[in-house]
């Protein structure tokens, strides 16, 4: 019989990048003594540019001190991958799990992220699809609608992924996104035929997508303040 | 902490960390394992340490490595480095305690990352021969 597993989600809105970070650094803590199970976090940033461990700042095409002008933050971080971008209207999820626990590695949790914005994707009739090698992340054609970015340490994970909704992409204008050149930046407005429901709902189907992807068999719904707390929260 | 940080180039990533002379063994009988998938070849006080090929295979491409300064402190299952592959960056953890003295240039063609002087080779005994790794792995890939 399969055992249970359960993940808490907490939704959060607009959150700062910088506060959402000390959130992740606190769960991985929490996550790593088993003070608490799986968690995802999901949430939008106000307009921020992001760097990975490599640095490569070569990739951000104005000066940094424009992108105050622009009303923009930008921040260097431990995570893999390029320069992106991430603002209101794209749909954030950090899932601070084990790895261990479910014996996957790096590559295959990346793929499962990629699966995850793909079926949300679907939902809308829209094809996407895994990059080809060197180039992850989540492709309509050659336009890219969605992004992964991930730190694993001791086995557990943080940051995550971007999707895509409706964010306005002339901030992709300023960035060579992900260092890959010559690739447009989309989003699901861009891309589906259907009317698209509130962007709650969104987040929530990519919340279940996720869910479905990696197995969890139970959601127990948090709030921001109980989250470190492993107390139980809404059980659905 | 500070790095010396190792730039790889899109051609490096077609290259994984592997130890050239290995042959057909994934795990070899002479080394030890640590429980987050680092090999450890003990010579005296003197321990080399690399990432194995079971996780090589579950990052995928390596494309960067992040390597300690020579001289830097070492703690057995503290991270001493980072490795990413496939937008994921991956904390390597050392199996040992001691001082690094010596760090690779070239870990993508030969395979160790760091060599340790170690301060407790009483510590070796945290670590698993090469059947309980197999064993390990094998019970770690079932899970999913």
């Amino acid at each position: 019989m399969k055992s249970a597993r359960i993940i808490e989600v907490c939704r959060m809105g607009i959150v700062n990048y910088l506060d959402a970070l000390k959130l992740q650094e606190r769960l991985i803590a929490a996550r790593k003594s088993h003070k608490i199970p799986d968690t995802l976090l999901s949430l939008q940033h106000p307009p921020t540019y992001t760097l990975g461990k490599r640095r490569t700042d070569h990739n951000l095409l104005v000066p940094e001190s424009d992108l105050g002008k622009m009303g923009a933050k930008l921040y260097y971080t431990q995570r893999g991958g390029d320069v992106t971008f991430h603002g209101p209207h794209q749909a954030i999820l950090y899932p601070i799990i084990s790895l261990r626990d479910i014996g996957l590695g790096a590559r295959k949790y990346v793929e499962k992220l990629e699966l995850t914005m793909i079926e949300l994707a679907s939902l809308y009739g829209v094809r996407a699809c895994p990059g080809k090698s060197g180039e992850t992340g989540v492709w309509v054609s050659d336009r890219k609608i969605g992004a992964i970015g991930v730190r694993i340490s001791n086995g557990i994970t943080s940051h995550g992924l971007a999707f895509n909704i409706n964010p306005d992409l002339n901030y992709f204008k300023h960035i060579v996104p992900c260092g890959i050149e010559d690739k447009d930046v989309t989003s699901l407005k861009r891309e589906t035929d259907m009317v698209l429901p509130t962007e709650e709902a969104i987040e929530d189907q990519l919340i279940s997508c996720f869910v479905t992807q990696f197995g969890y068999t139970s959601i127990v719904w948090k709030d921001e303040e109980s989250l470190l707390c492993g107390d139980e929260g809404d059980t659905r | 902490m500070a790095s010396r940080l190792l730039w790889a180039s899109r051609a490096a990533s077609y290259l994984r960390i592997s130890v050239a002379h290995r042959g057909f063994a994934t795990v070899l009988k002479d080394l030890k394992y640590y429980d987050s998938h680092e090999w450890v070849k003990v010579e005296g006080n003197s321990a080399t340490v690399g990432i194995t090929d079971h996780a090589q295979d579950h990052l995928g491409d390596v494309v960067f490595v992040e390597l300690p300064e020579v001289g830097a402190p070492v703690t057995q299952g503290e991270g001493f480095g980072a490795v990413e592959s496939v937008k994921a960056t991956s904390d390597v953890n050392s199996p040992v305690t001691g001082k690094v003295v010596e760090v690779n240039s070239s870990p993508y063609e030969q395979g160790w990352i760091i060599k340790v002087e170690m301060s407790d080779a009483g510590q070796l005994n945290n670590l698993m021969d090469a059947d309980k790794y197999s064993k390990f792995c094998e019970e770690e890939d079932a899970k999913h």
